[in-house]
C-alpha cells in the first residue's frame, strides 16, 4: 500500500449541530441512566445505625437518574429542531420505497461477509432501521419511566398524562419490568452501534466517526441516497 | 314499596341513644375519608335516607374477603350488617338457604329494582360457558348478569372481583376475569385487595349508602381516598429506603432493625392501598410492619409477577434479566470482535485485489 495517494472525494454536509449536540448528550445520559437504573433495582446497602447518618444514597441515585432523564428529554428539542431545519437530520428508514428492501439485502450480505462491498450511502438502510429502533426504545423508556415517576400523585397532571401506560401494560410492576428490559436492549444497541461506526471508519475511511463531530462525511462514491440532501 | 327506615330510625327502634347515633356518624365520617366539616351532611343523610338494600354475591373466590369484612372494627361488621344496611341476600352471611333463599333473591331484585346496591366478591369464570362456578343451579355469570341489571351501584370487593384474582393466574384454566365486563356496561367501584382492609370495605359501602353516589374514583375505578397512594409513599420504612438501608434476608440484622424490605421483593413502590396509613386491625399493624415484604395484593396481575421475593422475574437456572443482559452483552461483544477480525481480513484481500488491478493498468 502506498503511503500517499491522490484520491477524489466529495464532502457531504449531513448532520446539523443540533443533532450532533443531541447525540452526545444522549450518549452520555444513557450511560448515566443505565448505571443508576441498575443501581435502583439492586441498590448498594449502607450499613449504619440510623438513616440520619447516611448520605441517603438511594435517594441520590434516583435523583441522578431522574435528572439525567429530564436532560435527555429536554435535549430531544434539539433533535426535533434539527429535524425541522436540516434535511440531513431526516435520514429515516424509507420503508415505503421499494428499493429500500433490495438495498437492505445488499448491505446485509456485505455485513455477513458474503460480499466485499455494499453500495455507498449517506446512511445505509440497516443503520437507518437500527436508529429507528433506538428511538422506539427511547420512547418506551420515557413513557414507562414517567408512568412510574408521576404515580406519586396519580391524580396530578403528570399522572393523568402517563398513567395510561401502566393500564396498557396491565400493571405498574409490568412498567418496571419493561423499563428494565428495554434498558438492556439499548445497551446491546450501543455495543453494536459503536462497533459498526468504528468498523465503517476502518473499512472505508470515509470519516464516519468524525461525522458526528463535524457533521460531514467525505465519500469516495456518490451515495445512492444523495438526493435526500437536496 | 313499603317505607324503609333510616339509620336514625333503626337506632330509635333499638332504643339506642342520640349520643351513640352521633358517635356512630363521627366514625362513619372519618371512615369514609371525609373531612370533619362533612359531619353535618353525614348526620342529615343518616337521619333521612332509608337504609340501603344490599345484595351481596360470591363468585370464584376463597371468601377471604368476608373473613376480612367480619373483622371490621369501626363500624363493627355486625353493626353494619344489622343496623346500617339492609342486607337482603348474602351467600355467606345469610342464615337461610335452599329454594326459598333463591326465591327471596328474585323477590328482592324485583321489589327494589334500580335501588339496591350490588356487592360482588369473586371472579367470573368464563370458560366452558361459566360452569366452573355455579350457584343455585346457575352459573355465576348468569347470577351476576341478573343481579347487575337492577343495581343502582355495583361494588367489586377484592382483587378477584376487580381483576380476576388468584384463579386467573397463568394459565388461567377457568378463564377467570374481573366482573367489569360482565355487568352490562355499568360502572363498577373496585375495592381490590387480597383481601381488602375491612374498614375500607365498610367505608365504601357506607359512602354509597349514605350519599347515594359512588365516592370519587381514580381512572381505574378505585375510590381515591383509599387507593390514591402507593404503599411506598406512605410507608414508615421509607427513610430506610432513601438512605439505602435494606434487609438482605428475612433474618439478618437489618431485618431485625426494621430496615426497608425492597431487596426482599417489596411491591410497595407500585401498590395502591391503605396499608401504610390505615393499617390493619384498627391500625395495629400491616404486613410490612410485621416484617414481610408487600406482595402487591391489590394490584391487577400481582399473582403472575413472581417471585414475590425479588424485584425481577427469575428464569430458572439462568437467573434474572441482569444476568441474561450481561451474558448477551458479552456475547455481542465477542461477536463484534470476531466480526472485526473477519472484516479486517476481508478488507485486506479486497485492497490487495484493488492494488493488483491498479498495477495491471
Ligand atoms: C463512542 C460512542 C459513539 C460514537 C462514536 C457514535 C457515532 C455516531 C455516528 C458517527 C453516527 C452517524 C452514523 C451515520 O449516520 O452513519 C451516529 C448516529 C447515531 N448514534 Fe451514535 N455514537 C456513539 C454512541 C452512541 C450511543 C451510546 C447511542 C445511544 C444508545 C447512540 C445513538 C445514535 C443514534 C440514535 C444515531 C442516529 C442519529 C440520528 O440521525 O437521528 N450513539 N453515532
Ligand atoms: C434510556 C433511558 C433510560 C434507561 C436506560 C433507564 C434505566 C432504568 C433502569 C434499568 C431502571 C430500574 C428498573 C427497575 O427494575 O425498577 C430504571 C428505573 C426507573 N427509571 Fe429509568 N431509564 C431510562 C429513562 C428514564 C426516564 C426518561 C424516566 C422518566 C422520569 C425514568 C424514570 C425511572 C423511574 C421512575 C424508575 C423507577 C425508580 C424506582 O423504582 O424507584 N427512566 N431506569
Ligand atoms: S418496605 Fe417496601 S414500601 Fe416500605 S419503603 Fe421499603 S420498598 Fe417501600
Ligand atoms: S402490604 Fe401489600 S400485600 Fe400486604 S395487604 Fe397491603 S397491599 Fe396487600
Amino acid at each position: 500500500m502506498k503511503s500517499v495517494r491522490e484520491v477524489k472525494r466529495k464532502e457531504y454536509y449531513i448532520f446539523s449541530p443540533f443533532l450532533r449536540i443531541f447525540h452526545w448528550i444522549m450518549a452520555a445520559m444513557i450511560v448515566v441512566l443505565f448505571i443508576t437504573g441498575l443501581l435502583i433495582t439492586k441498590p448498594m446497602n449502607v450499613s449504619t445505625t440510623e438513616p440520619f447518618f447516611t448520605i441517603t444514597s438511594m435517594d441520590l441515585v434516583r435523583d441522578i437518574h431522574f435528572t439525567a432523564a429530564f436532560i435527555l428529554c429536554a435535549s430531544l428539542i434539539l433533535r426535533i429542531y434539527g429535524f425541522i431545519v436540516n434535511k440531513g437530520d431526516r435520514l429515516f428508514p424509507r420503508v415505503w420505497e421499494g428499493h429500500f428492501y433490495e438495498e437492505t439485502v445488499d448491505v446485509a450480505l456485505h455485513y455477513m461477509l458474503l460480499k466485499p462491498h455494499h453500495a455507498s450511502f449517506l446512511r445505509n438502510p440497516l443503520a437507518r432501521m437500527s436508529y429507528a429502533a433506538l428511538y422506539a426504545f427511547l420512547a418506551i423508556e420515557i413513557l414507562t419511566g414517567f408512568a412510574m415517576y408521576f404515580m406519586t400523585n396519580p391524580s396530578g397532571v403528570g399522572g393523568k398524562l402517563f398513567g395510561w401506560v401502566n393500564t396498557v401494560l396491565g400493571s405498574e410492576m409490568m412498567s418496571h419490568y419493561v423499563h428494565h428490559y428495554v434498558a438492556w436492549f439499548i445497551i446491546l444497541f450501543a455495543i453494536g452501534h459503536i462497533y459498526m461506526v468504528i468498523r465503517a471508519e476502518f473499512m472505508e475511511g470515509e470519516s464516519e466517526v468524525s461525522s458526528m463531530f463535524s457533521g460531514k462525511k467525505i465519500l469516495a462514491h456518490t451515495p445512492k441516497d444523495a438526493k435526500e440532501l437536496e | 314499596m313499603e317505607k324503609r327506615e333510616s339509620l336514625w330510625e333503626a337506632y330509635l327502634r333499638r332504643g339506642l341513644s342520640r349520643r351513640s347515633f352521633l358517635k356512630g356518624c363521627v366514625t362513619l365520617t372519618s371512615l369514609m375519608g371525609l373531612s370533619t366539616d362533612m359531619f353535618s351532611k353525614v348526620v342529615e343523610a343518616a337521619e333521612t335516607k332509608p337504609l340501603p338494600v344490599v345484595i351481596w354475591i360470591h363468585g370464584h373466590e376463597c371468601t377471604g374477603c368476608d373473613e376480612s369484612f367480619i373483622r371490621s372494627a369501626s363500624p363493627l361488621a355486625s353493626d353494619l350488617v344489622l343496623t346500617n344496611i339492609a342486607l337482603e341476600y348474602d351467600h355467606l352471611l345469610s342464615a337461610a338457604c335452599g329454594a326459598p333463599f333463591e326465591a327471596h333473591l328474585d323477590e328482592t331484585i324485583t321489589k327494589y329494582y334500580g335501588n339496591y346496591i350490588l356487592c360482588v366478591e369473586g371472579a367470573v369464570a368464563t370458560k366452558e360457558s361459566g360452569v366452573h362456578c355455579m350457584s343455585g343451579g346457575h352459573t355465576f355469570l348468569h347470577l351476576l348478569d341478573k343481579a347487575a341489571k337492577g343495581a343502582a351501584a355495583i361494588i367489586a370487593y377484592g382483587s378477584c372481583s376487580a381483576y380476576g384474582g388468584i384463579q386467573a393466574a397463568a394459565p388461567n384454566p377457568t378463564g377467570s376475569a374481573g366482573i367489569e365486563h360482565f355487568v352490562g356496561g355499568k360502572p363498577v367501584v373496585k375495592v381490590p385487595g387480597c383481601p381488602p382492609i375491612p374498614e375500607v370495605m365498610t367505608g365504601v359501602v357506607m359512602h354509597v349508602a349514605l350519599f347515594g353516589s359512588v365516592p370519587p374514583l381514580d381512572g381505574d375505578g378505585r375510590p381515591k381516598q383509599f387507593f390514591g397512594n402507593r404503599i411506598h409513599d406512605t410507608c414508615y420504612r421509607r427513610p430506610f429506603f432513601d438512605a439505602g438501608m435494606f434487609a438482605e434476608t428475612y433474618d439478618d440484622a437489618g431485618s431485625k432493625a426494621g430496615w426497608c424490605l425492597y431487596k426482599l421483593g417489596c411491591r410497595g413502590p407500585e401498590t395502591y392501598n391503605s396499608c401504610g396509613n390505615l393499617r390493619w386491625w384498627q391500625g395495629m399493624s400491616y404486613p410490612i410492619q410485621s416484617g414481610a415484604a408487600c406482595i402487591g395484593c391489590s394490584n391487577a396481575h400481582f399473582w403472575d409477577e413472581v417471585p414475590f421475593s425479588a424485584r425481577l422475574p427469575q428464569y430458572g437456572k439462568i437467573g434474572d434479566a441482569d444476568k441474561i443482559g450481561v451474558a448477551l452483552g458479552v456475547m455481542t461483544a465477542a461477536g463484534v470482535g470476531a466480526h472485526a477480525v473477519a472484516s479486517i481480513i476481508q478488507r485486506n484481500s479486497r485492497d490487495n485485489l484493488l492494488e493488483e488491478e491498479h498495477d495491471d493498468k
